[in-house]
């Protein structure tokens, strides 16, 4: 694995962050997957993807976010109330789900009682629940004020001219991750879940054109990889809630898989998930962003976004699905009991589990139900 | 015919059962430790020497339940999900649907006649629906947690615990005693809301004839009946050897398939 | 679910409950004593509700009324629509063959009414998949009607996208399982920009449209204004309570809170409501002319805001409790309209919705205009400490209604208020009201017992020196 990589997936501050800091590079922290990144890049601000690995409690978190919630946002929280991402400048918070926009408001009380744990500028980014008509042309004025209020605070300006190279910059990056997941569904497997994953996510945390590079190279060399990962493994694909954590797909490997895909608001969705150079740069990021319907908090799109997941599962020759949710996570603590009901109308095996976000402290119990559910796929033990 | 082994190495109990020729020749159970390598060289030592086995007889062992990877005398780890499956299987042919609840969890597994498992789920929550809530709520009322199936039977009023979480049905149990209920009809109460919460999780896995039970709550008459009455199916039960042996007849049972599928193989 | 609860009809069960109920009237106290003899559980309510003279008769005549609509919809060549407490009614009435049934209200009459309250719903809708986690207020009902033990559902209908994921998830979960058509209106966090404004208006033709389309009925415009000057009518008597609700002591019964908003969520802009709303405005002028508390011992010792709503979880047992310590219930977000009129809306353009019957366009605007203020979608939908959301909703009426303290029930499924409850806590004690969160499900006793959660009442009210 690339060691930039596993740093990237595994720590919160990295390396490359530090130099983007020395340099006297601006950093905004965001929440989710519907905001979109390029114009950061247009203003040469480095956008990383908040997450919650290394959070290892939440006492802090725990004085704003009251119980019953979600641990994701609690561990952001946490760790922003000890320190870890003191290297922001801003963070914009969206309406993931209701426990992941009160990150707001809970993060800037925090702040008020913890100094210097809250960035200097929050922004929230307002997104619809539905993909079409009067609320693409909401999104799309979101967009603009994002971008008015970067300009604002920042002092730089996004013309559409940087704006249009930062989407032509950042589609190459999609390109390539297109190219991972592709190669990560042939048979024999080169790259292990785990080691993709790493990759996914370090995507989202470093700045572009080095990852973009690197991702090349790994491309490269899995091209010409030798190994066969996949022989006598069952093939897996993991769908549910916001998972940050590598660390769980390497856990469902240790019980003789491969993961070969996700459908985690991580990475891209298909081979068309980019966004259309040739358009009106907020229309085409609208377009992009809104559509397609992967999260469930899209409602009333269920049937597209299970077509599209059974798609994906298919294209992927994955023999079993891990449907995960983080407790108190509805939206896809319910979907994933319809995906079960559909995965199995379709002949796809499949296995719910409710898990916390956080450092794996449940590792005997999640990996006894996927040593179970291989055992299920394989249905007879062999020597 | 070889001789082989299964370990199953549990929360609360850790057990070891040996097998030879489809035949139990040993069987011993243990509380567990809190290292479970060394609670299984304990139940694997105390078997050795009721049976007179030596370890070198036996030629394939299998480990299940937590820890079961660090057993280093084993040949291979299977999830307790399998051993249960297979265990229950071999003693009720008929069985489909097995209900484990163990110490610290509970599990639904749903098989093939084959004995493939077709699926599963496990409670993910909480203590209520395991073990652990029974021993808590023995402890409560000062009785061995034994005797909570024996004395619900003669439960004429069972209370209707108003409560899920084990935590808080413990001060509802103190309340009754306090209010002078019967014990027998506290003991009903408590078997009921085991029950409800376990056939919460069983519907959710769309039943099949024949349904047995293993584990230790499968030795409380109270929960099964109360578990019969609210899933409307008549659980069969294990009597043939104890309930909470089930996960380490499976994994002796697939210590015996390693060696049949060796043997035909060479 | 227990094989025998399959025998019963959910719908049935409560019209005919209300049948027998709306009878009462005619009864004298010696059989009223009776009923209530037989009746343990379902007198939890009854109880109360009829000490409340004549509105009681009218508040049970209105719930057969709604459910012997339910009942008899399929026979009357009726579609049934599955919606939400936060969504008026009254545009389904505007449309002849379309019923709503409003999942909250089942759940919480299940959970009042019945032996074991709701709780086998509850856990059947686990056994089908849906998530055990969410919200309570859904589950109880909604596990009925997806075991085919309540009315046939046609379509799904509501309006909490952006305010609250589990209710909109629970009503998608429910069309997906059904396969029935679905329709979702949407909030953005802003209340009131002329941008969102738009937004809601666009919003909710979509939602015209996709009534029209899976009712085969078109919109009929007289119907809707009739619908409409009704509910004019409700306005103005629900303000007037909501006025004499702030005379000290406060005239108002508390089991009227729930009686209003009860009636509000399934029968908006009908006659009964209406009626409903004169009886207790008779009363409630009675008692504010002789200076009397709505309370039955007539003392007011504390007079308490409810932040977000009741708990059912056991009867009518919090309504009691308040009865008991003398603490005036002072409404709670449930209660509040923010119709233009309103007394206790701040003037701030945008905040109050206006109905304007002058043609469909307008008619259907402020139809738009009232869902997007109805509870929780007005209230919390965008940051606790924005202009016009939680903190200084509760605030100004904690203010209005001259509140001695706060208190927060709630269901561990609302990810959306636990997720601030503490802020909002924190600000409303820094401002000078005491205030308390219980940690209970207000439809679901098994998470905390009514003894636990008075328990923890009574030392807030004591160690506060709040009677």
């Amino acid at each position: 694995m690339k060691s930039e990589f596993l740093e990237a997936a595994t720590q919160i501050e990295i390396d490359s962050v530090q130099k983007w800091k020395q340099n006297g590079g601006k950093i905004v922290g965001y929440t989710c997957s519907f905001m979109p990144v390029e114009p950061f890049h247009a203003a040469g601000i480095l956008p990383v993807r908040l997450r919650g690995i290394t959070a290892g409690s939440m006492e802090i978190s725990d004085s704003y976010y009251g119980p019953f919630v979600c641990s994701f946002p609690k561990a952001l929280l946490q760790l922003a109330g000890t320190g870890h991402y003191h290297f922001l400048d801003g963070a914009v918070i969206s309406n993931g789900c209701d426990t992941l926009r009160r990150l707001d408001e809970c993060w800037r009380k925090m702040g008020e009682d913890i100094k210097g744990s809250a960035p200097p500028w929050f922004h929230y980014f307002d997104v619809p629940h539905k993909p079409n008509g009067h609320a693409f042309d909401w999104y799309k004025n979101q967009v603009k004020k994002l971008i008015t209020a970067i300009e604002a605070q920042f002092d730089v300006e996004i013309t559409a001219s940087k704006l249009k190279t930062a989407i032509k910059n950042q589609n190459q990056v999609r390109k390539l991750l297109w190219e991972l997941e592709r190669l990560r569904r042939e048979d024999p497997v080169k790259i292990s879940g785990t080691e993709a994953y790493a990759a996914i996510i370090a995507g989202t945390v470093m700045p572009l054109d080095r990852y973009r590079d690197s991702l090349s190279e790994l491309i490269e060399d899995v091209r010409t990889r030798k190994t066969d990962i996949g022989k006598n493994k069952k093939r897996l694909f993991i769908g549910g809630s916001v998972c940050d954590d590598f660390e769980l797909v390497s856990l469902v490997e240790q019980s003789d898989a491969v993961v070969v895909g996700e459908n985690v608001c991580f990475g891209v969705r298909n081979e068309n998930d980019r966004v259309r150079e040739t358009k009106e740069p907020l229309t085409a990021i609208t377009e992009k962003y809104l559509s397609g319907s992967v999260c469930p908090r899209m409602m009333g799109w269920y049937k597209q976004r299970a077509g599209m997941i059974i798609d994906k599962v298919k294209q992927t020759h994955a023999d079993g699905v891990i449907l995960q949710n983080i407790r108190f996570c509805d939206l896809h603590g319910s979907e994933n009991g319809l995906l079960e009901r559909d995965l199995e109308k379709s002949s796809v095996p499949s296995l719910r589990i409710e898990r916390e976000h956080g450092p794996l402290t449940e590792t005997g119990r999640l990996k006894m139900r996927f040593d179970a559910f291989v055992e299920q796929l394989v249905q007879s033990v062999s020597v | 015919m070889s001789i082989v082994a299964g370990f199953d190495v549990g929360s609360l109990t850790t057990k070891a059962i040996i097998l030879k020729n489809k035949k139990i020749l040993g069987a011993a159970m243990i509380r567990s430790g809190p290292r479970p390598v060394a609670s299984a060289a304990k139940v694997l030592e105390k078997l050795l020497d009721e049976t007179g086995i030596h370890q070198a007889d036996i030629i394939k062992a299998v480990g299940t339940g937590y820890g079961r990877e660090k057993i280093t005398f084993i040949d291979k780890a299977v999830s307790e999900i399998s051993c249960h499956g297979k265990g229950a299987q071999w003693l009720i042919p008929s069985a489909r649907t097995i209900i484990d609840i163990g110490g610290q969890d509970c599990k639904v597994i749903r098989l093939d006649k084959q004995g493939n498992l077709i699926k599963f789920i496990t409670n993910d929550k909480c203590a209520s629906g395991t073990g652990r809530f029974l021993d808590v709520m023995a402890k409560v009322m000062n009785i061995d947690v034994s005797e909570l199936g024996k004395l619900s039977v003669k439960s004429t009023e069972p209370i209707t615990f108003a409560s899920m979480c084990t935590v808080w049905a413990q001060a509802d149990v103190i309340k009754h005693i306090n209010s002078r209920k019967s014990v027998e009809d506290i003991c009903a109460g408590i078997n009921t809301a085991m029950a409800n919460r376990v056939a919460m999780l069983t519907n959710a896995i769309k039943i099949e004839n024949d349904i047995c039970m293993t584990g230790g709550v499968a030795k409380n008459a109270g929960v099964v009946k109360a578990l019969g009455k609210l899933l409307g199916c008549r659980i069969k039960q294990i009597k043939k050897v104890d309930p909470q042996l089930i996960g380490a007849i499976g994994a002796a049972l697939f210590a015996q398939e390693m060696v049949l599928k060796k043997s035909s193989s060479s | 679910m227990r094989p025998e609860l399959k025998e019963y009809n959910l719908d049935k069960l409560f019209a005919g409950t209300f049948m027998v109920a709306r009878n009462l009237g005619s009864s004298t106290p010696g059989e009223i004593k009776n009923v209530l003899k037989y009746t343990p559980y379902v007198g939890g309510l009854l109880e109360p509700v009829l000490a409340t003279g004549k509105p009681s008769i009218t508040f049970f005549d209105l719930f057969y009324d709604y459910y012997s609509n339910i009942i008899n919809a399929e026979e009357n060549g009726k579609k049934v629509v599955m919606t939400t407490f936060c969504f008026d009614p009254s545009v389904f009435y505007a449309i002849d063959n379309l019923v709503p049934v409003t999942l909250e209200i089942g759940t919480a009459l299940t959970t009042m009414l019945w032996k074991r309250g709701s709780s086998d719903f509850m856990d059947y809708c686990t056994e089908i998949g849906f998530s055990e986690t969410g919200c309570s207020s859904q589950r109880g009902a909604m596990g009925a009607y997806l075991a085919g033990l309540g009315a046939k559902i046609d379509l799904v209908a509501l309006n909490m996208g952006g305010v609250c994921d589990t209710n909109a998830n629970a009503y998608n979960f429910a069309a997906q399982y059904l396969d029935i058509p679905y329709f979702g209106l949407d909030y953005p966090s802003e209340l009131t920009t002329e941008e969102v404004r738009e937004y809601h208006h666009k919003d909710y033709r979509g939602l015209i449209n996709f009534l029209q389309e899976n009712t085969g009925c078109k919109f009929d415009i007289n119907r809707l204004r009739e619908v409409l000057e009704e509910k004019k009518k409700q306005d103005v008597l629900m303000n007037e309570i909501e006025e004499m609700q702030r005379l000290v002591p406060n005239p108002v019964p508390g089991i009227y809170h729930i009686m209003i908003y009860a009636a509000r969520y399934i029968y908006s802009g009908k006659i009964k409501f209406t009626k409903l709303l004169g009886e207790m405005v008779d009363v409630v002028r009675e008692n504010a002319k002789n200076g009397r508390s709505g309370l039955k011992n007539g003392v007011e010792k504390n007079r308490t805001f409810l932040v977000y709503i009741d708990n059912y979880a056991l009867g009518t047992a919090m309504f009691q409790w308040f009865e008991k310590k003398g603490i005036s219930h002072m409404g709670n977000i449930l209660s509040r309209t923010f119709s233009q009129d309103a007394p206790y809306t701040t003037g701030v353009p945008g905040t109050t919705y206006n109905i304007d019957t002058t043609n469909l366009d307008t008619m259907i605007d402020s139809l738009a205009d009232i869902n997007a203020r109805m509870p929780m979608t007005r209230t919390i939908r965008g940051p606790y400490d924005a202009p016009n959301m939680w903190l200084e909703d509760s605030l100004s009426l904690a203010k209005q209604y001259s509140a001695d303290c706060c208190l927060y029930n709630g269901t561990p499924g609302c990810r959306n208020t636990w997720s601030n409850v503490k802020l909002l806590s924190r600000d409303l004690e820094a401002m000078g009201y005491p205030t308390h969160i219980a940690y209970g499900d207000s439809f679901d006793p098994r998470v905390e017992t009514w003894e636990s959660t008075e328990t923890r009442l009574e030392e807030f009210y004591q160690i506060r020196g709040l009677l």
